[in-house]
């Protein structure tokens, strides 16, 4: 029993991540209609961000942190301009192969940089964790999960009760509409492309810690946080976010009692599942045909 | 001086011409009509006022200064309200929020305009009960009432009003026509289009006819009632309209 | 020679094979293979080759899948890796001949490619895109931890090759050769039926579906060649190299074949080898950016970026272009005049509609109408803007499915049809915005019209040539047969227009529906196709109109069914029905 409820607390920890970075998968896509292949790579670079301030250039932890998340606004600024504004007008295809390559262009930078090696990232307490009854609560777990429930509360409050976010809304909705109204559309595109990639770089700082901070980390993190997306149904906010815990425990179930060189491969298999079975996803179809 | 001149536009989408030449004038403080069947140019003209289509030729002059080729963004902030075809309410947002929106040519805070939000269901009291009902769960009727309150919202100059009267049931289009005489009673200018033309010219001082994107004729709403023209721009049977 | 016959040899049926035009192709291959195997050739060129040969075959896929078809693939390099593994564990490990496990790993390969395309294809794009990554991924995994079947991260060495290829060279000289004959095969797939349905799913997969294509189907298939040819060109390579292992079919090297074939050109094979053989010579030329780990792929990335920016149609898009201009469009030959002989089983109606209704949430677009359309000549559905008759055109076509009522085309119930179904069994139609595939010449365009199964106007051994003959003739009909091979995008807007009724006719359907022909003419171009109408209805065939022109909905059609808010307010002979006070009302509105 004390196994289990340990592997489910483990399985939320991962879990939060994955839902932390479909978010900002769900969040570009509503404004763009463009998926982002490049969402990983996001919080790839932000865990790289962090090792150069935090482990190599020795500053405090804090202050990495926040030099991290000045560079994501800046890497999420610049591939609005570069990738995605001037294809604005074209069918979705060049869009997500334009950002495919900018995957490609930032774990390979990141690479030639860096080079191959994992490198580590020591978590933000000192304190490895807490044994709780039966279970021992990981700090950095026990941090992500805060993280993620004061980001998503963070993300309600801002899209649901201010005036920006039912902009951002408004323009996701409706571009055209928006535009007659006096939203300037293409700055609201502009700050989600930021929002995006500084949710996304927080979820690569949390779980750096934990996995080693890789090349290949943007891509495992993203394609899960994908069908996170999907097995919650497309776009949708609290699909996104039960998707992703349900995946990250249903991968750290598997890997305890299937198999651990498999682990990456559960993800898969639930996605391949729900695409035959429920292509729609839990939360899919609420809104009407037409409107 | 007219609020609004409309001087020889030509407006294209790729290969085709939508509208050919058009020239008209809004005077301050009237509502006029632009009539005509579908597909006459009349949505189209509004659409290059309003700037989400840039005229490819001749000039559009709003208090003096032309705006052709200005973006709706802009446009709106000069005074310029569209409420476009369609009604276009945003699905996923509330009846208050939506009309909140409207503002957004225009600073101010959360509180000020939800407090001016409230004050404009005066005017639009069928829709108060649904103040926090989502977009998409609206009817037609509600939804235009929305999209109209939303484009006062910008306390325009001008309001461009497109097809206000589309698929609503007659009592539905009484109620809109009643508050399009209450916007112009409050000293909003009105440049509507319509195919319902009895109830377009019931409202207007001014009233022109397109057809296949020329004006075809233009004059006082009695005028124009009497003259066959308007019966076959609409219902065929004669090249009446043609002449002018 | 004569000037029509390079237009006719280059559109050969595909089961010819060879047209007599393509010998000096095959001449000139096989005078490269003799050359290869008899020159001199040291080991650095013939590994680069060897590579080039190898990958252009699995690039030959993408050119399908994405250049035909219009859907990615981004696992291009999972299903080489299948076909090499099929040969690298089959020859090593159980001993079987080369060419057993070649066809095994094809084989293979296609399966899985068919297995995923089936699983995802009926949904959007991003889903086919995240798909494939993963199956990439989990093909990687296997690779490296399945260590009992495909030894592991070490690899495969020693892979065998087939006895009358031991040589490198001659090994090479035979890749070469089978590049040759798969590029020639690629290259006219476009020329086959299915080919053709690709590329008219890419251009317009609605109208696609209206022409009586199945688009799922016809996704899945391209899906599927491009992961055979994948699986191919993966088995030519293990036999090439004699080793394999899992780094090479990782999915970097998917990017790298997606790299090669956009750079190239998506559309075409040669642009695939163009695309192939330059990825593979520049970091050759450029090798001290291999010395640092990740730059030439980080290269790569924004090579995409700026391919997809600058040069959509890749460098061979950009020749061919450039090319076309010094090709004047060839002369067209004269063919017997058009003939419509719609279908005349059932009743003496035609098209019968009972109860209709669409609703979306609470809205009724569309309610409990009837109607019912006689057999022969011209019949109206017209009613305001937002009455509802474009949604009940939409729901007799089949785009929408109908939430209550009937829909019987002659004999049949077409009610849950999909739409090309409905095509097969005898419906036409046009949109209201014009929907040509805008990749295609008029002909082209009308042509996949006249493939419509079921249209008995066209013999069963007929081929190509009764098809284009068929197409010309509708082309001829609406009075565009001289310019029948020009590009769709030289066509005016009323042109355009045309030829999609064309599309519809060279179908030979029993009821041919138009929505809004008429919207964006000018007076000349709509009496000429008031005139068309009514040369059509002279030939028996039955029109169901939608319009807003009111001069020529009184003038041509014989019957009219008015809708207003979604329901049937008037029904009758014309002049009757424009008399009605409530179609007075509806239109020019009422005060009370």
């Amino acid at each position: 029993m004390s196994f289990i409820l340990q592997l489910l607390f483990t399985g939320i920890g991962i879990g939060a991540v994955y839902a932390l970075v479909a978010l900002g998968f769900v969040l570009i896509f509503r404004a763009t209609n463009v998926v982002n292949f490049a969402q990983g790579e996001f919080s790839m670079v932000a865990a790289f961000l962090m090792v150069v301030c935090a482990v190599d250039l020795e500053l405090p932890y804090w202050l990495s942190f926040l030099i991290a998340l000045g560079g994501m606004a800046f890497v999420g600024a610049i591939f609005n301009l570069g990738v995605y504004y001037p294809l604005r007008h074209r069918t979705f295809l060049p869009v997500i192969i334009s950002t495919i390559g900018a995957s490609i262009f930032l774990a390979n930078t990141t690479l030639a940089i860096y080079g191959p090696q994992p490198q580590v990232l020591p978590g933000w307490f000192e304190t490895p964790g807490f044994q709780v009854g039966p279970v021992y609560l990981d700090s950095q777990y026990l941090l992500i999960i805060a993280v993620t429930v004061v980001l998503v509360g963070f993300q309600y409050w801002f899209f649901e009760h201010t005036l920006i976010g039912k902009k951002l809304q408004a323009t996701s909705q409706d571009k055209e509409m928006a535009s007659l109204l006096g939203i300037p559309v293409a700055r609201m595109i502009m700050i989600t492309f930021i929002y995006s990639a500084l949710i996304g770089g927080i979820a690569g700082i949390l779980v750096a810690p934990i996995l080693f901070v890789s090349i290949q980390m943007g891509s495992s993190i993203a394609l899960k946080a994908f069908a996170a997306t999907i097995i919650g149904g497309f776009g949708d906010v609290a699909g996104a976010i039960i998707g992703g815990l349900a995946l990250g425990i249903i991968e750290t179930f598997g890997a305890a009692y299937i198999s651990v060189p498999y682990k990456d491969g559960f993800a898969f298999f639930v996605l391949i599942l729900f695409l035959i079975f429920r292509p729609q996803g839990i939360f899919g179809e609420r809104v009407a045909e037409k409107a | 001086m007219s609020l609004l001149s409309i001087k020889d536009i030509v407006v294209r989408y790729g290969e085709i011409e939508a509208v050919h030449g058009v020239a008209f004038d809004v005077d301050e403080g009237q509502v006029v009509t632009l009539l005509g069947s579908n597909g006459a140019g009349k949505s189209t003209t509004l659409r290059a006022i309003s700037g989400l289509i840039a005229p490819a030729a001749g000039d559009i002059v709003f208090e003096g200064k032309s705006i052709a080729g200005k973006g709706p963004e802009d446009i709106v902030r000069l005074g310029i309200s569209h409420v476009p075809e369609g009604r276009r309410v945003f699905p996923g947002l509330s009846v208050r929020e939506n009309i909140m929106l409207g503002a957004s040519n225009r600073s101010g805070g959360a509180g000020i305009l939800g407090r001016e939000a409230d004050e404009m269901f005066e005017l639009f009291p069928d829709i108060r009960p649904f103040r926090d009902a989502l977009g998409w769960t609206l009817s037609g009727g509600q939804q235009q009432m929305v999209a109209v309150a939303r484009g006062l919202m910008a306390k325009p100059r001008l309001l461009l009003l497109d097809e206000p009267s589309l698929g609503l049931a007659p009592v539905i289009v009484q109620a809109v026509f009643r508050i399009i005489s209450e916007i112009r009673r409050r000293g909003t200018t009105v440049l509507l289009v319509e195919q319902n033309a009895r109830m377009g010219l019931s409202v207007a001082d001014y009233g022109y006819v397109l057809e296949s994107g020329r004006l075809a004729l233009g004059g006082k709403p009695d005028e124009l009632w009497g003259n066959e023209a308007i019966r076959a721009a609409y219902l065929g049977g004669g090249q009446a309209a043609a002449r002018v | 020679m004569s000037v029509e016959a390079p237009a006719r040899a280059a559109r050969r049926p595909f089961h010819l094979l060879i047209a007599p035009a393509h010998i000096g192709y095959f001449v000139l291959s096989a005078l490269v293979v003799l050359l290869i195997s008899r020159a001199t050739l040291d080991g650095y060129i013939l590994n680069i080759l060897m590579q080039a040969a190898t990958y252009s075959v699995a690039v030959f896929g993408l050119s399908v899948v994405l250049g035909l078809c219009g859907q990615i693939n981004l696992a291009q390099a999972a299903f080489f890796g299948i076909g090499a593994y099929a040969v690298g564990l089959g020859t090593v490990d159980y001993g079987l001949s080369y060419w057993i496990c070649l066809g095994i790993g094809t084989i293979a390969a296609l399966l899985a490619g068919a297995f995923l395309g089936m699983t995802t294809l009926r949904l959007g794009g991003h889903y086919l895109a995240m798909v494939t990554i993963s199956f990439q991924q989990i093909v990687t995994l296997v690779m490296i931890n399945a260590v009992g079947l495909t030894h592991g991260p070490d690899g495969v060495p020693s892979i065998g090759r087939p006895a009358l290829f031991q040589t490198s060279q001659s090994y090479l000289a035979f890749a070469v050769a089978a590049l040759a004959i798969i590029g020639y095969l690629v290259w006219h797939l476009q020329d086959t039926r299915l080919g053709r349905a690709m590329r008219a799913v890419r251009d317009n997969e609605l109208a696609a579906s209206v022409a009586g294509i199945n688009v799922y189907r016809t996704k899945v298939a391209a899906f599927a060649i491009s992961a055979l040819l994948g699986g191919l060109g993966g088995g030519l390579f293990a036999g090439g190299f004699t080793y394999v292992s899992p780094d090479q079919f990782s999915f970097a090297e998917s990017i790298v074949f997606l790299t090669m074939a956009l750079l190239g050109g998506v559309a075409s094979p040669i642009g695939s080898v163009i695309g192939t053989g330059l990825l593979i010579l520049i970091p050759e030329w450029l090798r001290f950016l291999k010395s640092i780990p990740g730059l030439y792929l980080a290269i790569y990335g924004v090579a995409v970026i700026l391919i997809i920016l600058f040069m959509p149609d890749g460098i061979w898009g950009f020749i061919a272009n450039f090319l076309r201009r010094f090709v004047k469009p060839v002369k067209v030959a004269t063919v017997p005049p058009l003939v419509l002989a719609p279908d005349r089983t059932g009743t003496d109606m035609v098209l019968d509609v009972k109860g209709l209704s669409k609703h979306f949430g609470g809205l009724k677009a569309v309610d409990n109408v009837d109607f019912a359309v006689r057999r022969g000549g011209i019949h109206a559905l017209i009613g305001p803007n937002g009455s509802g008759k474009t949604t009940t055109l939409n729901v007799i076509s089949g785009l929408y499915r109908a939430t209550a009522g009937r829909v019987v085309l002659g004999e049949s119930d077409i009610t849950d049809l999909s739409p090309h179904r409905r095509t097969w069994a005898g419906l036409g139609r046009t949109f209201q915005n014009i929907r040509l595939f805008r990749s295609m010449t008029a002909l082209e365009n009308v042509v996949i019209g006249a493939e419509r199964r079921g249209n008995s106007l066209i013999p069963a051994t007929g081929g190509y040539a009764a098809l284009e003959e068929r197409a010309l003739a509708a082309l001829e009909f609406v009075g565009l047969g001289p310019r029948a091979n020009e590009p769709i995008t030289r066509f005016s807007y009323g042109h355009q227009r045309l030829i999609e009724i064309a599309r519809a006719l060279a179908a030979n359907p029993t009821l041919l529906l138009l929505d809004e022909p008429a919207a964006g003419l000018n007076s000349t171009e709509k009496r000429a196709l008031h005139d068309l109408l009514e040369r059509i209805a002279a030939q028996g065939l039955t029109i169901l109109l939608i319009d807003h022109d009111m001069t020529l909905v009184s003038g041509a059609a014989q019957h009219i069914t008015v809708l207003n808010f979604g329901k049937r307010i008037a029904d009758g002979e014309s002049l009757g029905v424009l008399r009605h006070p409530d179609v007075i009302a509806a239109y020019l509105g009422t005060e009370t």
